[in-house]
């Protein structure tokens, strides 16, 4: 954050200005949804924002100036964030704590993102990017912590920005297929399956609980109250969880891989022999 | 640190502003119904950044932001009902928007790095939302089993 006078990013009139003027239209034109099975693509006013954004840099309006001032403003503006986040949760802590043990516990299957994407990240040739990417599902409090933490143009802010806009996109959709699916073609329960669905986010719960009460009718109030007390405490405690276990432990694996990979460079068995 | 202070401010209120413009546009909620939630968002923010800078632990201002934010909204504590009340007046989509518009100027700049991350990331992104789904559901299942909830 101090790598850019803070007193210039705020006399940047012509950035806030475009920066406004975007968010008034992208918010006037709403939301869309499309239908693909049984799930739905959302199309939100950040993502135009976001790539209308990106496609001024490619014009005489924005200058490589304009953008390296607008780093500030996200940072800023995640902190803004994550105290709305903070004061959604206060109000519901009652029935946060009534959810009980099960849910606290199903919080740690967010670890298996880890085990399942770092090793594939780090062998699709991902180096530092690996940790944004697979510390967590990359949701706004992710977002924030990376950002803070590392910067936003760091390595590893690129990574949970590239998890972060396909969560965006697609994240409801595909949970939404995959859940459907795994409920009926795995033994496990639909209702483990409604707790898998709190990630942390609202469409993606929708998503995910929507398609197993499509092929549990009967369970339809279980799936809801569990699906919804998992997305809380998801909401509530992801950013901690991340703190404290997701990225310390990410790190640490991440270390011990590329440790792991250099000694076999060392020993002159390259990555091809 | 009164320096940076002033400095957070002028950002936050900027950035507030843009979050205002759009929860007027996207949930019609005029500016100044939205106003004293901001200034509370903004008083937590600017709280929680003084204390990354003046406490000596590693924790990053995120995390004392959201824990201060709870803290203030929590049922019984004096005042909670004005802090719930005045921030439900803007949406979360409202802060995202912005940050987004902002996000997208600011990463024309690492456009060649972003395009890199390309196919790849895709894969990974998919493996990271089949892994915290399947991770959930598994140890969900072994605790309802073992509570005899299923």
């Amino acid at each position: 954050m101090e790598k850019v006078e803070l007193k210039s990013v705020i006399k940047d009139w012509r950035l806030h200005a475009i920066a406004f003027i975007l968010v008034a239209i992208t918010e006037a034109i709403g939301l869309f949804s499309i239908s693909v099975g049984p799930g739905v693509i959302l199309l939100l006013p950040m993502l135009y924002a976001f790539f209308l954004g990106l496609g001024l840099y490619f014009t005489p309006l924005i200058s490589e100036k304009n953008a390296k001032n607008a780093e500030p403003l996200i940072i800023l503006g995640v902190t803004l964030l994550i105290a709305k986040i903070g004061v959604t949760i206060g109000p519901q802590i009652e029935a946060i704590i009534a959810a009980g043990p099960a849910l606290l516990l199903q919080e740690l299957g967010n670890l298996g993102t880890i085990f399942l994407a770092l090793p594939l990240a780090v062998l699709l040739g991902f180096r530092r990017e690996s940790i944004g990417m697979t510390h967590s599902i990359a949701r706004e409090p992710n977002v924030g912590l990376i950002v803070n933490k590392f910067g936003f143009s760091s390595p590893e802010g690129r990574g949970v920005m590239a998890v972060y806009i396909f969560g965006t996109v697609f994240g409801a959709v595909f949970l939404g297929l995959i859940s459907g699916l795994l409920a009926t073609a795995t033994p496990l329960h639909p209702l483990s399956f409604a707790m898998a669905s709190g990630v942390g986010s609202g469409s993606m719960m929708a998503a995910a609980s929507g398609s197993l009460i499509g092929a549990y009718p009967e369970l339809e109030e279980q799936i809801v109250a569990f699906a919804g007390a998992s997305n809380l405490l998801s909401l509530s405690t992801g950013l901690y969880f991340s703190i404290f276990i997701g990225l310390p432990l990410t790190e640490k694996l991440y270390s011990i891989m590329m440790r792991r990979s250099e000694r076999k460079i060392a020993k002159g068995g390259g990555p091809n022999a | 640190m009164l320096k940076s202070v002033i400095e957070w401010t002028w950002v936050l209120a900027i950035f507030g502003i843009a979050a205002l413009i759009g929860n007027w546009f996207g949930m019609d909620v005029l500016p100044w119904q939205a106003i004293p939630g901001m200034l509370v968002l903004m008083a937590v923010s600017l709280v929680g950044l003084m204390l990354e800078k003046a406490l000596p632990f590693s924790m990053p201002a995120v995390g004392y932001i959201g824990i201060l934010a709870i803290l203030i909204s929590l049922p019984g504590v004096p005042g909670s009902e004005y802090v719930v009340a005045w921030t439900s007046q803007i949406g979360i989509l409202s802060l995202a928007t912005p940050i987004l518009a902002y996000a997208g100027i600011s990463v024309g700049s690492n456009w060649a790095d972003f395009r890199q991350l390309g196919f790849r990331s895709f894969l990974v992104a998919i493996l990271v939302f089949l892994g915290t789904f399947l991770g959930s559901a598994l140890i969900a299942e072994v605790i309802l089993r073992w509570q005899g909830i299923i």
